[in-house]
C-alpha cells in the first residue's frame, strides 16, 4: 500500500470516466423527490386555502400569513420555539459538558457512568416524555423525593406552569441528549494534546486557569458541532413536548411542529403549511449566522 | 493528566455514581417498578416497590394487546432499507463529490448537505406521496426517510474521502477496474468506520422516530415508537401507567440490547465521525 | 448542465401539481348504492369499526349477530381522545375505516368532507321504519344522508341522584337554571357537593355554556353567528362562560375539579358524592355499565334545563351516529352498507335490548330495561333546541379553551376570543360565506 500522500488533482487521474457524474443520480433523485419536492410544495400551499373540507384548492396570497400573524399566533409560536431552541442548546451543551469533564478520566467507574448516561440516548423521545409526565405530577415522584428532604409536602405542577413549564420540558430534552453532547466533548478533550497541559502546569498554572485558558478554547470544534445541532436540531422537536405538556398549559409550550401537527389533525392543510414553511425559513435564515457566528469563534481561538 | 487535588480524586467517584444514580436511575426504575404494578397501584406512580410483581403479566398483555411483534417487523421493514439505501446511494455521491472538485459539484454538494439542518416539510410530503400513490406505504416511509438523512450521509463521507489517498483509486484504475468497480473494491471497505457511524446515528433517528411516521403511514403500517404513541394515548385516558411503561421496557429492549453488546464500538464511532 | 435541466423540469411539474386539486379528494362517483340482503353471506370480508373511548363497547352485539350471519369478520378499533381530531388526522393521512361513530351534526360532516370521504345513505331501507320526528332531525348535509342514527340523540341536561335530594328534603327539579343555582347554593349550605365537573378530560365543560344559550339558540342565535353578525365575545355567550366560572369559583362544585375525569364524575354521582351533573347520553351509558337498571332508576333522575325553563338542548354526538366510508374498494363499502342495514334491520331489537336504549324504530318497542331517566331523556327531545354542535357552521373547542380557564391559564375573555377565532378559521376553511 502507498503511504498516504496528497491526492494528484492531475487532469487525467479523476475525470468523467473514473468519476462518472451519475453516481450523483440515485442520491439526488431522493432528495429531489422527497425533500426538495416537498419543501418546494411548501412554498406553494402556504399560499392557498388547502384544507380537509373541501377538494378544490385556491391560492389565497398571503391572506393564511396574515391570519396567524393577526391573531399573534405567528409571533407566539416562533418565539416559544426560539426560546425553547436556546433553552435546548445551552442546557444540552452544558449538561454534556459538565459530564465530560467530570467522566474524564478513564477510571471503570466514569467508562461505567458514560454508558449509563447513553441510555436515554437510546431511548424513544416520546417515551422520555412519558417518563418525565409520570415524574413530574404534582404528587409523582420528583415532588414526593422534594418532600422527603425539605419535610413538607411540596406538589407543585411542574408541567402547569404558563411561565416556567417550557424552562422544565427544555431541560429534559436536553437530559434525553446530553449523553452524546458528552461523548463530543469527551472527544474533543482527548485530542488536547498532553504536552500543552504539562508545559502550563510547569509554568505554574492552576487547574482552574489551565482549564479555561488552555483546554475550552481548544474545544471550539466540538462546541461548534454541539451547539449548532442541538439548536437547529431542537427547533424541529417533537416528540418531548407531545409527551409532556401536549403543547400546554394553554399553549405556552406550543412549538412550531406541535401546532403543524395540531391543525393538521383540524382539517386545515394551508395553516399546517403556512407554519411549516415559517419553521423553514427560520431555520435556514438561522444557520447561517449561528454557524458564521461559532465558526468564527474557532478560527479566533 | 491534569493534577488534581487529591480530595477531587477521591470524591469524583462519589459524584459520578450520585449524578447517575439520581439523573439515570430514578427515571428507570419508575419505568421498571411501575411496570410491574396492577392498574390500581399504577394510577399515581411513584418509586414504591409493587406489592406483587406483575411485570411479566403486564408485559404479555402489552405485547399481544399493543400489537408488538407487528410495530417491530413494521419497524425493521422500514430502518432496515433506509439504512441500506441512503449509505449506498449517499457514499456514492459522496465520493464523486469529494473528488471532482468542479464548481458545479461545490453547488451540489451545498444542496445535498442542507438537509441535516432544514426541516422536512412534512404536511406536503404527504400531498405529495397521494400524489405519487406511495400514502401510507413503507416504500413511502422508506422514502421520505432517505431524503431526510441522506445529506447527513453525504456530509460524512464527503468529508472522510478527502482523507483516503486517490492513489489507491488511480492503482486499481491502471489495472482495468471501471469506476463501479472501485468503489466497490477500494473505496467502500475503507469507508467502514464512518458508514458505521452514519449507520449507529440513522438507525437510532429512524427507529425512534414518530412525528414523520405519523403523517406518512399514521396507522396502516404499525411502527413501534407509533404503536407508543396509540398505547400511551388510550393509556393516559384509562390511567394504564402500568401497560404505557411496560411497553416502553418492550420497544427498548432492542437497542439497548444492541448497545450493551457493542458498546464500544458504538462510541467510538460516534466520536470519530462528529468531531472533524 | 443536465443536472439545471431537470431541476428546471421539476419546479415546472411542480407549478402544473399546484394547480390540480387534492388527489385524496376526488369527487365522487355517482353511483346509486345498492342494499343487499342484511343477512347476505360475506365469507372472507374484513371490516373495520373506529370508536371512541366511550362507544367501543356499543357495537359488541351486532358485531357478534353479524359475524355470525354473514361470515364476514368486523373489528371495532379504538381510537383514542381527542376522538374527532384523531380521526380527521387519520383520514387527512389517508387511512380510512369501513364504519366509524361520527357526529351527525352539519359542522362535524363538512368537517370529515362528508361528500368525499362518505358513503351517501339516500335509499337506506330502514329510513322508513324510523319514527318520523325523528328520522331527518340530524345526519344531513346539504340535503344527502351521510349518517344513520342508531341511537336516541343526546340531550344535554341535568343527572341528579334523587336520593341526595329526598335526603336533603328537595322535592321538586328546578324549573329554571336560576332556580338550579339557588338549590345548589341550599345544598352547599347542608354540606353536599351541589355539582360535579371533570375538567381533566375537558368535554362536557361545554355543556355548562351551552345550556344556558338554549334561549338564544331558539331565537336564532347560530344563525347569526353562521353569518358573521353575531360572534362568541357577544355578552350572551360572555355572560354564560363568567357564571360558569363564577359558580366554580363559588366553590358549587367539587373540589378535585381540576384533575378529575370521566370516571370520577360517573362514581362521583352514583356514589351520591355529588348532587348533579350537567352532561350527555354518554355519561349516563357509563352509568348503566356500573349498575342495573333497578339501581339507576332508584338513584338518578334527569331534568332538563335553561334559562327559562326546562328545554333540553340537543347535541347528537358520536355514539348517536354510524358513517360508512369510500374506501375505493367497492366489496367493502357494500359490505359496509350492509352492515349498517343489519344492524337497523335484523340486528336492531337485540341492539337496543343490549344496550337498554331507547329505540328509534315505531315496530321495536324499547326494551324493559330501558331506565327511567333515559327514557325522559328521549322525551325532552321534541321540545329541544339545537346545540352549537347541532346549528354552529363549524365546531370550535370550545370545551378545551373552558378546561385551560378551569385550570386558571385562561380568563372567561380569552376563552370567547380563541373560541371565535377558531370558529372564524373553520368557517372559513369550510368555504361558509362572510368569513
Amino acid at each position: 500500500m502507498t503511504p498516504a500522500s496528497a491526492p494528484r488533482r492531475g487532469r487525467g487521474a479523476i475525470n468523467r470516466g473514473t468519476h462518472p457524474m451519475w453516481f450523483l443520480a440515485p442520491a439526488f433523485a431522493i432528495l429531489l423527490v422527497f425533500f426538495f419536492l416537498p419543501t418546494v410544495f411548501n412554498f406553494v400551499y402556504a399560499f392557498t386555502d388547502w384544507s380537509g373540507f373541501k377538494a378544490q384548492i385556491n391560492p389565497v396570497g398571503f391572506d393564511n400569513f396574515e391570519e396567524l400573524a393577526s391573531s399573534g399566533t405567528l409571533f407566539r409560536a416562533l418565539r416559544t420555539t426560539v426560546v425553547y431552541a436556546v433553552l435546548v442548546a445551552v442546557f444540552q451543551n452544558l449538561f454534556g459538558f459538565a459530564l465530560a469533564v467530570l467522566l474524564e478520566r478513564d477510571t471503570w467507574v466514569n467508562r461505567l457512568a458514560r454508558i449509563f448516561f447513553l441510555v436515554p440516548v437510546l431511548m424513544s423521545a416520546l417515551a422520555v416524555g412519558y417518563i418525565f409526565q409520570a415524574l413530574l405530577k404534582p404528587e409523582g415522584s420528583v415532588n414526593q423525593l422534594i418532600g422527603a428532604v425539605t419535610g413538607h409536602t411540596f406538589d407543585y405542577a411542574w408541567l402547569g406552569d404558563t411561565t416556567w413549564t417550557i424552562v422544565v420540558v427544555a431541560a429534559i430534552h436536553g437530559w434525553k441528549w446530553m449523553g452524546l453532547s458528552m461523548l463530543i466533548y469527551l472527544a474533543g478533550l482527548k485530542t488536547i494534546p498532553e504536552d500543552l497541559m504539562e508545559a502550563a502546569r510547569i509554568d505554574g498554572a492552576s487547574r482552574w486557569h489551565t482549564f479555561w485558558r488552555i483546554r475550552s478554547p481548544l474545544l471550539a470544534p466540538a462546541v461548534t458541532f454541539n451547539v449548532a445541532t442541538a439548536l437547529l436540531g431542537s427547533m424541529n422537536g417533537f416528540d418531548i413536548v407531545q409527551a409532556t405538556t401536549g403543547g400546554g398549559p394553554a399553549r405556552t409550550t406550543e412549538i412550531l411542529n406541535i401546532f403543524i401537527y395540531r391543525t393538521f389533525g383540524q382539517g386545515l392543510f394551508a395553516q399546517a403549511t403556512t407554519m411549516s414553511l415559517i419553521l423553514f425559513l427560520l431555520v435556514a435564515l438561522m444557520a447561517f449566522p449561528v454557524i458564521y457566528l461559532l465558526r468564527r469563534r474557532e478560527r479566533v481561538l | 493528566m491534569n493534577s488534581d487535588a487529591p480530595i477531587w480524586r477521591r470524591l469524583q467517584p462519589f459524584v459520578a455514581t450520585v449524578l447517575v444514580v439520581v439523573l439515570i436511575g430514578v427515571p428507570l426504575w419508575l419505568v421498571v417498578v411501575t411496570a410491574g404494578k396492577s392498574q390500581g397501584e399504577a394510577l399515581n406512580p411513584d418509586l414504591s416497590l409493587p406489592s406483587d410483581w406483575q411485570l411479566w403479566t403486564n408485559l404479555k398483555s402489552v405485547w399481544s394487546e399493543g400489537d408488538v411483534p407487528a410495530a417491530f417487523f413494521g419497524s425493521l421493514l422500514v430502518v432496515v432499507p433506509t439504512v441500506a439505501g441512503v449509505l449506498t446511494f449517499g457514499s456514492m455521491a459522496a465520493w464523486v463529490l469529494a473528488r471532482r472538485t468542479t464548481r458545479l459539484n461545490a453547488a451540489l454538494y451545498a444542496l445535498a448537505i442542507s438537509g441535516i439542518v432544514l426541516p422536512p416539510a412534512v404536511v406536503t410530503v404527504v400531498l405529495l406521496l397521494r400524489q405519487l400513490g406511495l400514502a401510507g406505504t413503507a416504500v413511502g416511509m422508506i422514502g421520505v426517510y432517505m431524503g431526510i438523512y441522506m445529506s447527513t450521509v453525504v456530509f460524512f463521507v464527503t468529508g472522510f474521502v478527502r482523507t483516503i489517498p486517490a492513489s489507491l483509486e488511480e492503482a486499481a484504475q491502471i489495472d482495468g477496474a471501471g469506476p463501479f468497480t472501485v468503489f466497490r473494491r477500494v473505496v467502500l471497505p475503507m469507508l467502514r468506520p464512518v458508514l458505521a457511524t452514519a449507520t449507529i446515528l440513522i438507525c437510532l433517528y429512524v427507529w425512534n422516530d414518530v412525528f414523520y411516521a405519523f403523517f406518512v403511514v399514521g396507522g396502516r403500517l404499525d411502527t413501534l415508537p407509533l404503536n407508543l404513541f396509540r398505547v400511551a394515548s388510550a393509556g393516559l385516558y384509562l390511567n394504564n401507567w402500568h401497560l404505557i411503561f411496560a411497553y416502553v421496557i418492550l420497544m427498548s429492549l432492542p437497542l439497548v440490547a444492541v448497545f450493551a453488546v457493542a458498546q464500544r464500538r458504538i462510541i467510538a464511532g460516534i466520536t470519530s465521525g462528529a468531531v472533524k | 448542465m443536465k443536472r439545471w435541466t431537470s431541476l428546471a423540469t421539476a419546479a415546472v411539474l411542480t407549478l402544473g401539481l399546484a394547480a390540480c386539486s387534492d388527489p385524496a379528494a376526488e369527487t365522487s362517483t355517482d353511483t346509486t348504492a345498492t342494499w343487499a340482503d342484511p343477512s347476505a353471506k360475506l365469507d372472507g370480508v374484513k371490516l373495520t369499526i373506529w370508536a371512541a373511548q366511550n362507544s367501543n363497547t356499543v357495537p359488541k352485539k351486532v358485531v357478534e349477530g353479524f359475524q355470525a350471519a354473514t361470515g364476514a369478520t368486523v373489528e371495532v378499533v379504538t381510537i383514542p381522545d381527542p376522538y374527532e381530531q384523531g380521526i380527521q388526522t387519520k383520514v387527512a393521512t389517508g387511512d380510512k375505516p369501513d364504519i366509524a361513530f361520527w357526529q351527525p351534526t352539519a359542522s362535524m360532516l363538512t368537517a370529515i368532507n362528508a361528500k368525499t370521504n362518505l358513503q351517501p345513505l339516500n335509499d337506506a331501507p330502514w329510513l322508513t321504519k324510523l319514527s318520523p320526528d325523528l328520522k331527518d332531525i340530524t345526519g344531513i348535509l346539504d340535503g344527502t344522508r351521510y349518517a344513520a342514527l342508531i341511537t336516541s340523540p343526546a340531550v344535554e341536561g341535568v343527572y341528579y341522584n334523587k336520593e341526595v335530594f329526598d335526603a336533603n328534603g328537595i322535592t321538586a327539579t328546578p324549573k329554571s337554571f336560576e332556580e338550579m343555582v339557588t338549590l345548589a347554593r341550599t345544598l352547599k349550605g347542608k354540606g353536599v357537593t351541589p355539582f360535579y365537573e371533570m375538567a381533566a378530560d375537558r368535554w362536557a365543560t361545554q355543556w355548562w355554556v351551552q345550556v344556558q344559550l338554549a334561549d338564544a339558540a331558539k331565537d336564532g342565535f347560530w344563525d347569526k353567528v353562521n353569518k358573521g353578525q353575531a360572534t362568541f365575545n357577544d355578552p350572551v355567550v360572555l355572560d354564560a362562560i363568567k357564571t360558569y366560572k363564577s359558580l366554580i369559583d363559588e366553590g358549587l362544585f367539587n373540589k378535585n375539579i381540576k384533575t378529575a375525569k370521566f370516571e370520577d364524575q360517573g362514581a362521583a354521582l352514583l356514589a351520591g358524592e355529588a348532587a348533579m351533573v350537567v352532561q350527555v347520553n354518554s355519561f349516563f351509558g357509563q352509568l348503566q355499565a356500573k349498575a342495573d337498571t333497578a339501581t339507576l332508576d332508584k338513584k338518578i333522575g334527569f331534568f332538563p334545563i335553561s334559562p327559562s325553563g326546562n328545554v333540553g338542548t340537543f347535541i347528537p354526538d358520536q355514539s348517536n351516529a354510524l358513517v360508512a366510508f369510500k374506501t375505493g374498494d367497492a366489496k367493502r363499502e357494500a359490505a359496509a352498507r350492509q352492515l349498517m342495514a343489519y344492524w337497523m334491520g335484523p340486528g336492531y331489537a337485540d341492539f337496543v335490548d343490549d344496550r337498554n336504549t331507547v329505540s328509534l324504530e315505531s315496530a321495536t318497542p324499547n326494551p324493559p330495561g330501558v331506565p327511567k331517566a333515559l327514557l325522559d331523556v328521549h322525551a325532552a327531545l321534541p321540545t329541544s333546541v339545537g346545540s352549537m354542535q347541532a346549528l354552529a357552521v363549524a365546531n370550535p373547542d370550545l370545551y378545551i379553551n373552558l378546561a385551560d380557564m378551569i385550570t386558571g391559564t385562561m380568563s372567561p375573555e380569552q376563552v370567547a376570543k380563541a373560541t371565535q377565532d377558531q370558529f372564524a378559521q373553520l368557517a372559513k376553511a369550510a368555504g361558509a360565506p362572510g368569513f
